[in-house]
């Protein structure tokens, strides 16, 4: 059976997408908002880079500003997109045809995003290597201690382990893409990547058991990750921060995040590269119900922050108290508001299917869990222990370049995902319609 | 169609997989062996001087104690260098009219010292305090060699910070006794510690 002949219509829509000649003046366009959204990261990163941290609005006792709130919010991205998508690859739900290929894509490139900033925080990011333990001359181990070095193994772990969930998924499109090129030099890029795969039986049977491998190991890796993120705030004796529900915090709140981004990014395709035949009207049904749900959770947990607020020594009442009635309440207020009020419109059938409904609660989500993070970091710190740290935090221009900057390689990146490779998996979408026929 | 990949595609992938892991390999010890040679520290690469000035002379054949030029060895952080009129102290009444101090007798004429070249550069993260060395027994030639053998005065030792380690991580006396026998020549030197010394490995000793 040749992968030809076994193309089903939907299956070739999706094909053909990433063979076509050109996509369009508005893929160009978006390309190029986000390319030059890249070089304003570029300049903040070099400004950072070369003049040093002084750039940032960081000071005692605000010690972490955007650099961490950035991190912490593009790792809950990478965190809850993956984790869905191992879970429906685990549980072979029928969901995954339609959105695993780019839930992974999304958790993989918000890795590349969250991964630029523990190395450009070090104030020196070319020394980055020393987090590393090789055997150096200073015949020195790093700091296991260190958030630094926690910050190294969780971000390269979870670089790993995500990019091969996304291309282990796509190995067998990519070979599809190779008999389908139309060009001769595109079928040997994409049969390069394709690693000689030729549709036999052992090889699928090969490719299933590597799927499900990845997608076991991303399982507790994600869950462990995520704590690790959570721990860099909890090891510390900073009150509010110094938490041991913080780690759950951290990750329920990053899969609402990664599921609303995954319905954001699921409502886009389906509209702008016309895929309703296969994510399907049921499939975005279960998926505004997940994030309803995930959203739910993320509610309760912001609860539970008030009441272990509440019922802790004083010392930490005051710090909670400082971020829900303090210069940075609004944050705090706006992130219940954004996370769990506005997905509420997810009740109604309509707006779960619409298009408007999901971009709505993908970037509301996206925003909350955002001031979340910007309240925990910073909205705790102000009540200072001397009279000489009454100072505020506000973002320097630099920081705000840096939001905006990985903002454009995210849409960049999944510009070209979008472009160069399919965006759901036709070997199941090809399953699907066989199973349908039949 | 002509098949899109040779029949010896497939090996030949393998064998670049196989040379890229091997290369990367390679590359790393490379890395490995290179930063702890001689030549990645110019341990024993002599440094271009004003005036072609020999230890192995004036330490070695004549005699001359370590301390009669670096003065503040046994009290400052910094050895010290001679200044043009220690220098002066033999040089005004022997070789006053060889070419080669000529250098010297510029600077005497202007008042300004000598400019050698350093061989022993201290990065500015490190403390290092010459005096608290001497006091607690090491000897010059520990760290610097045999200069007194030197017809051109070169780095002995890497000075890396793990070469510092493997006495601070292991400073017992007989350690150092061991590590230094030039020192017994120094007169003046001080016994050996018999108590414990402070946590020498911890990073504020060097780094404050």
């Amino acid at each position: 059976m040749t992968a030809d002949s076994a193309v089903q219509p939907g299956a070739r829509q999706v094909a053909d997408r990433a063979l076509a000649r050109g996509y369009g003046a508005a893929w160009l366009a978006a390309l190029a908002v986000s390319g030059a959204l890249i070089g304003l990261l570029v300049w903040t990163l070099g400004a950072a880079w070369i003049r040093g941290v002084g750039v940032w609005g960081v000071n005692i006792p605000f010690v972490w500003g955007f650099d961490l709130i950035n991190y912490a919010w593009w790792i809950g991205v990478a965190n809850g997109a993956s984790l869905f998508a191992a879970i429906l690859v685990l549980r072979r739900h029928d969901l995954r045809t339609a959105v695993n290929r780019f839930a992974e894509a999304t958790a993989l490139m918000a890795v590349v995003c969250a991964g630029l900033f523990p190395i450009i925080h070090l104030g020196r990011p070319w020394l980055f290597y020393w987090v590393f333990p090789y055997p150096a001359t200073t015949e020195l181990w790093p700091q296991f201690r260190s958030t630094l070095t926690w910050d190294f193994w969780a971000i390269s772990t979870h670089a790993l382990v995500t990019s091969l969930l996304w291309y282990v998924g796509l190995i067998p499109d990519l070979a599809t893409l190779r008999d389908r090129a139309p060009t001769r030099w595109r079928a040997q890029v994409y049969g390069l990547l394709a690693l000689g795969w030729r549709f036999s039986l052992r090889h699928w049977a090969y490719h299933q058991v590597a799927y499900r491998i990845v997608a076991v190991l991303v399982l507790p890796l994600i869950l462990v990750m995520q704590s690790t993120v959570a721990f860099e705030f909890a090891s510390t004796l900073v009150p509010g921060w110094h938490d041991t529900r913080l780690p759950l915090h951290f990750v329920t709140s990053g899969l609402a995040q990664g599921l609303a981004t995954v319905l954001f990014v699921a409502a886009l395709l389906r509209r702008t590269l016309r895929l309703e035949r296969i994510i399907d009207d049921a499939d975005m049904n279960l998926l505004g119900r997940l994030v309803l749900a995930a959203s739910l959770a993320a509610g309760y947990l912001f609860l539970d922050e008030a009441l272990s607020t509440w019922l802790s020594d004083p010392v930490r009442q005051r710090a909670g108290l400082e971020r829900f009635t303090g210069t940075y309440a609004p944050f705090a207020i706006l992130a219940f508001l954004l996370a769990v009020l506005v997905p509420q419109i997810l009740w109604w059938r309509a707006a779960r299917l619409g298009f408007w409904g999901p971009v709505l609660v993908g970037l509301s989500v996206n925003a909350a869990v955002w001031c979340d993070r910007f309240s925990l970091l910073i909205g705790g710190l102000q009540r200072g222990h001397l009279p000489s740290l009454g100072g505020t935090y506000a973002p320097t221009l630099t920081e705000a370049g840096l939001l905006l900057g990985t903002l454009g390689l995210f849409a960049a990146l999944m510009l070209l995902f979008a472009r160069f490779v399919p965006v759901v998996a036709l070997y199941e979408v090809r399953h699907d319609e066989h199973q349908e026929r039949t | 169609m002509a098949p899109l990949f040779t029949r010896r595609a497939t090996t030949r992938f393998r064998v670049s997989l196989a040379l890229l892991v091997m290369g990367a390999a390679a590359v790393a010890a490379l890395v490995f062996v290179w930063s702890r040679s001689d030549a990645a520290w110019r341990v024993g690469a002599p440094a271009p001087q004003p005036i072609p000035f020999q230890h192995s002379l004036h330490a070695g054949a004549l005699g001359v104690e370590c301390r009669f030029c670096h003065a503040t060895v046994e009290r400052a952080a910094d050895a010290g260098m001679p200044s043009t009129g220690t220098c002066l102290t033999c040089h005004s009444q022997i070789w006053t009219g060889a070419s080669v101090l000529e250098p010297l007798r510029t600077a005497a004429a202007l008042g300004l010292p000598v400019v050698w070249s350093s061989t022993h550069r201290l990065p500015s993260h490190v403390y290092f305090h010459h005096g608290a060395h001497v006091a607690k027994g090491i000897g010059c030639a520990t760290c610097h060699g045999p200069v007194e053998t030197m017809a051109e005065t070169a780095k002995a030792e890497t000075l890396s910070m793990g070469w510092c380690l493997g006495c601070h991580r292991d400073a017992h006396p007989a350690g150092m006794a061991r590590a230094d026998t030039a020192s017994a020549a120094v007169p003046g030197r001080l016994p050996a510690p018999t108590q414990p010394l402070s946590p020498l490995a911890d990073c504020n000793t060097c780094h404050r």
